[in-house]
């Protein structure tokens, strides 16, 4: 059977390396004409005569007949400054440009560029193609009759959403910036945290039709090179026609496809992003998406809030273990009382086995159906509440609200004490967010499980899943390090959160080249000096 | 041949699905089908050797109205057993009887909570051994229930509704415990009661419960029922008793006493810290037994109107000793008289004297009433309360 599926995934994989081979052929580079009119066709004809498209004419040199064009797209251009910085220019100096240029048409792209337009970033290219795919990115190309080379100037101006608070990652003392859907934006958000020259940004472009503008983001010496190179790669292998979001990319790029457990970290937060890469991880943006992609990502991850280090570390160490025992609950806490009811009532304290029993008197379902019929309604008021248009959710909340609550138990289809468990998992399935997901659907097999095999059969799924974790890789690195393999000094981040100035050394399981944060001991001490003679000098 | 494949595929994946579904729930029990068991008796008729075993189940729809409703409960006042309900059967063996509870329950009897056993003094007399052995058989009883024996039938003391908690027998259960924390009578686990069955000289022991009328509110007569001694075993028989003192000259001796009281004439002492030890001496074919007894207490009250002085201290811890020594004489004077080893003085020589044993053992009961017993209690007196001069004086 086994055999089977492994048969199967093997040709999935060979299919895929198949695509990229056909991918990789190029067509040949067409270059630009002399000739304007034939330049502007191609162009017209590339871009599809659409109606945003502004192809502007203009005659730059009145004597020598030199025409000359503008093309844009409206929309994605900032309009001031290309009327002010590069068509103003060229229209009202035209004397000045008739006297140095003279007859030669070469010159004249040089001139222009050197002399006349008053724009930052501007460069040349004789590929028509790269002059599309520049229009295509907002970038304002400008054609001279003659030459066949274009000017591409950066006139990149749209509306875009400003930087707000994050609204998935709350954090109470970090700060309250997060990304935008802008890449330049985003990276400029994570370069302001960390000035480092060799903080680098690596930018691919992917999707056949989106052509989305990846960024994958490291710091040279801090990031192995080997996990670059594979991140690299694997973008490479990418070969679809869209990207619409950061989501695409990680389904592309996970190492277990078909795992439930994520193996790519993502975070809202600039801050977030910026410490994984101190650590020793790479991060990915994608232009339109206001996440990032971290990875390697573990499982400890998970557990891991940013608010953690901001705060001191005693009640961040205590949150951890509160959000550990949350997430056990969440998953197992319907299974348990379900095998505990229906298979071992003799491991009930008496007094709330009886308290129980009164409850379950006179109940239509078996507990396993109870449960499973809470959790389902669960599922469903919280997605409801989630896609609902926003006015709508009050109704959603009150009715959740009495229906779990209130009616199932006063109308005898459940009994009081598994609405408390289903609430008390419902709450704690919500501490740790980004297993949210994993948790729902493990909670239901696990609840399935125990109403057939009872506690037995939930320590065997439950010795499935640990198995199955341990076996999980993120890029290279052992799911579930530091503590399988286990790491000594890599606990200080995991149960418990040391102070600062005692994780000297960067996760040794992320194999990091540079392994020192800092120099060791620099535990925060009172100065020697007597505070008494301070006061007297 | 891709087809056949995928096909292969679809069936494994069900015939790993489908045995979660088919394996399952042969030994499910759901809550709502289960008739808890509380509490257990069992009787023995003398004449026909018949066993009568009297099951209390908790009704938990009555628990339910009477904690959801506060207030509600008064309703069923009348009767403050509402919460359980007793089912007798007799038979000619537990199983016999067993067998015949399907004639008249609905649900499955549930005993891993069974509280107490409850056995008729008529029970105890005729032996509890096919009890026992199915207790000690069975993979379903649990070891720490607490054993009792009833000066009447076994089912009348589990009809009669005592203490605050909500169930009869969690009630007589907690009675027992609190007795022995108390260190006025011990309490007795299967588990205990087996051990010490198995050590074939020392003899099993069990509080003995009784049924005392009490003035009830209207001038009605109550009925309600309270630990009267302590019940000596002779293997699975009982062949005595021994009252309230010789109980706890028992505890002390074993080192069971928790906290409690000593009483002396003029003054009353509340017990901090105690430690009993055996300690056995062989000398030649007469066994010498040192009962070493260390004790700390606090002085509650004192009778005498006089100011603290150390010597009325040392007085009062002498006089405590007196009192001490002579509540574990009587025990050990009783158990002389019963030729039943309550305090384990066979496992004590035994542990000592691993040779020796091999000889004594047969011939346990002639040397038992023969023991030299030594009595050596210690005591000391800690605090004498927030007043060392007396308030009022002669």
């Amino acid at each position: 059977m086994f055999r089977l599926l492994s048969k199967k995934m093997r040709r999935w994989q060979t299919s895929n390396s198949n695509n990229q081979t056909k991918a990789q052929q190029k067509r040949s580079p067409t270059y630009l004409s002399k000739n304007l009119e034939e330049n502007l066709q191609i162009l017209r004809e590339a871009l599809g005569q659409s109606s945003d498209v502004v192809i502007r004419d203009m005659k730059i040199n009145s004597n020598s007949n030199v025409d000359a064009a503008v093309v844009y797209i409206d929309g994605l251009v900032d309009r001031d400054l290309v009327n002010h910085d590069i068509l103003q220019p060229l229209m009202f100096n035209l004397q000045l440009i008739k006297d140095n240029v003279s007859q030669n048409h070469s010159s004249l792209i040089d001139f222009i560029k050197s002399s006349v337009l008053t724009v930052g970033q501007i460069s040349g290219t004789e590929e028509i193609d790269a002059v599309i795919s520049n229009v295509l990115l907002g970038n304002t190309a400008i054609l001279a009759e003659g030459v066949t080379q274009a000017l591409l100037i950066d006139a990149k101006g749209w509306e875009a959403r400003s930087i707000a608070e994050p609204t998935n990652e709350v954090s109470i003392r970090g700060p309250k910036d997060s990304f935008t859907e802008t890449l330049r934006t985003n990276t400029a958000l994570l370069r302001r945290k960390i000035r480092d020259p060799r903080l680098t940004f690596q930018s691919l472009q992917i999707g056949e039709r989106s052509k989305t503008d990846v960024s994958i983001a490291y710091i040279k010496g801090v990031t192995p090179d080997n996990l670059i190179a594979e991140v690299n790669q694997r973008l490479k292998r990418i070969d679809t026609d869209a990207i619409l979001d950061v989501g695409y990319i990680e389904q592309f790029i996970e190492d277990s496809p078909v795992s439930l457990f994520p193996t790519v970290g993502t975070s809202e937060r600039p801050d977030v992003v910026a410490a994984k890469i101190l650590e020793g991880r790479a991060a990915i943006f994608v232009d339109g998406s206001p996440m990032a992609l971290t990875m390697p990502f573990l499982f400890i991850e998970g557990f891991q809030n940013p608010d953690d280090y901001y705060a001191r570390p005693f009640f961040a160490s205590f949150i951890r273990w509160v959000r550990l025992v949350g997430f056990i609950l969440s998953i197992y806490l319907p299974g348990i009382f379900v095998s505990l009811s229906a298979f071992h009532p003799e491991l009930f304290p008496t007094q709330l086995l009886v308290s129980v029993a009164a409850a379950r008197e006179g109940l239509p379902f078996p507990v396993v159906l109870e449960a499973l019929l809470m959790l389902m309604l669960f599922e469903i008021l919280r997605e409801a509440g989630l896609r609902m248009p926003r006015s709508l959710g009050q109704a959603v909340s009150i009715v959740g609200a009495l229906v779990i609550g209130q009616a199932a138990v006063s109308a005898g289809l459940v009994g009081a004490p598994m609405v408390i468990v289903i609430a008390g998992t419902a709450i704690a399935s919500f501490l740790v967010v980004p297993y949210a997901d994993v948790g729902a659907l493990l909670r239901l097999i696990m609840t399935v499980v125990a109403g057939h095999l009872g506690l037995f059969g939930m320590v065997i799924v439950q010795l499935e899943i640990l198995s199955y974790l341990a076996s999980l890789r993120s890029l290279g690195v052992p799911y579930l390090s530091p503590v399988a393999p286990l790491n000594l000094s890599g606990l200080k981040d995991t149960f418990l959160r040391a102070p600062l100035w005692a994780m000297d050394s960067r996760p040794e399981s992320l194999n990091s080249p540079d392994t020192r944060r800092q120099s060791p001991g620099k535990m925060p001490q009172v100065p020697k000096t007597n505070p008494n003679q301070r006061d007297s000098q | 041949m891709k087809r056949g494949q995928r096909f292969k595929i679809y069936v494994a994946i069900i015939l790993i699905i489908m045995p979660v579904f088919l394996s399952g729930c042969w030994d499910s029990n759901e809550l709502n089908k289960l008739s808890i068991v509380s509490g257990l008796g069992w009787d023995i008729d003398p004449d026909t050797g018949e066993v009568t075993l009297t099951y209390q189940s908790i009704i938990p729809s009555e628990i339910k109205s009477s904690s959801s409703t506060s207030g509600g409960g008064e309703q069923k006042g009348g009767n403050p057993l509402h919460t359980i309900q007793l089912d007798q059967d007799t038979g000619s063996s537990p199983y016999d009887v067993l067998s015949r509870y399907a004639q008249h329950g609905s649900r499955i009897p549930f005993y891993q909570h069974t509280q107490v056993y409850v056995f008729g003094m008529d029970g105890v007399q005729q032996g509890i051994y096919p009890f026992l052995d199915d207790q000690s058989r069975n993979p379903v009883s649990r070891p720490n229930v607490l054993m009792v024996v009833s000066e009447t039938k076994a089912s009348d003391i589990l009809g009669i509704q005592d203490g605050m908690e909500n169930i009869q027998a969690f009630g007589m259960a907690a009675e027992i415990k609190l007795s022995a924390a108390f260190s006025k009578y011990p309490a007795v686990t299967v588990l205990e009661f087996q051990k010490r069955i198995l050590s074939k000289t020392t003899a099993p022991i069990a509080p003995i419960f009784g049924i005392v009328e009490e003035n009830g509110p209207e001038g009605k007569k109550i009925q309600k029922i309270r630990i009267t001694g302590t019940a000596v075993f002779q293997g699975d028989r009982m062949i005595g008793e021994l009252n309230e003192r010789e109980s706890s000259g028992l505890l002390w001796a074993t080192n069971k006493i928790e906290k409690g009281f000593v009483i002396i004439p003029q003054a009353s002492l509340e017990i901090v810290q105690a430690k009993g030890k055996i300690v056995p001496e062989l000398q030649g074919d007469q066994i010498q037994i040192t009962i070493e007894i260390d004790e700390e207490s606090n002085l509650l009250e004192y009778k005498g109107r006089q100011d603290m002085t150390s010597d009325i201290l040392q007085e009062l811890e002498k006089d405590q000793a007196k009192e001490i020594e002579s509540q574990v004489m009587a025990a050990v004077e009783k158990s002389f008289a019963l030729n039943a080893d309550v305090f384990g003085f066979g496992e004590a020589v035994h542990r000592k004297y691993k040779k020796e044993w091999k000889d004594l053992k047969p011939k346990w009961d002639d040397i038992y009433p023969r023991i030299e017993v030594v009595i050596k209690v210690k005591t000391h007196l800690n605090e004498i309360g927030d007043i060392n001069k007396a308030l009022m004086k002669d």
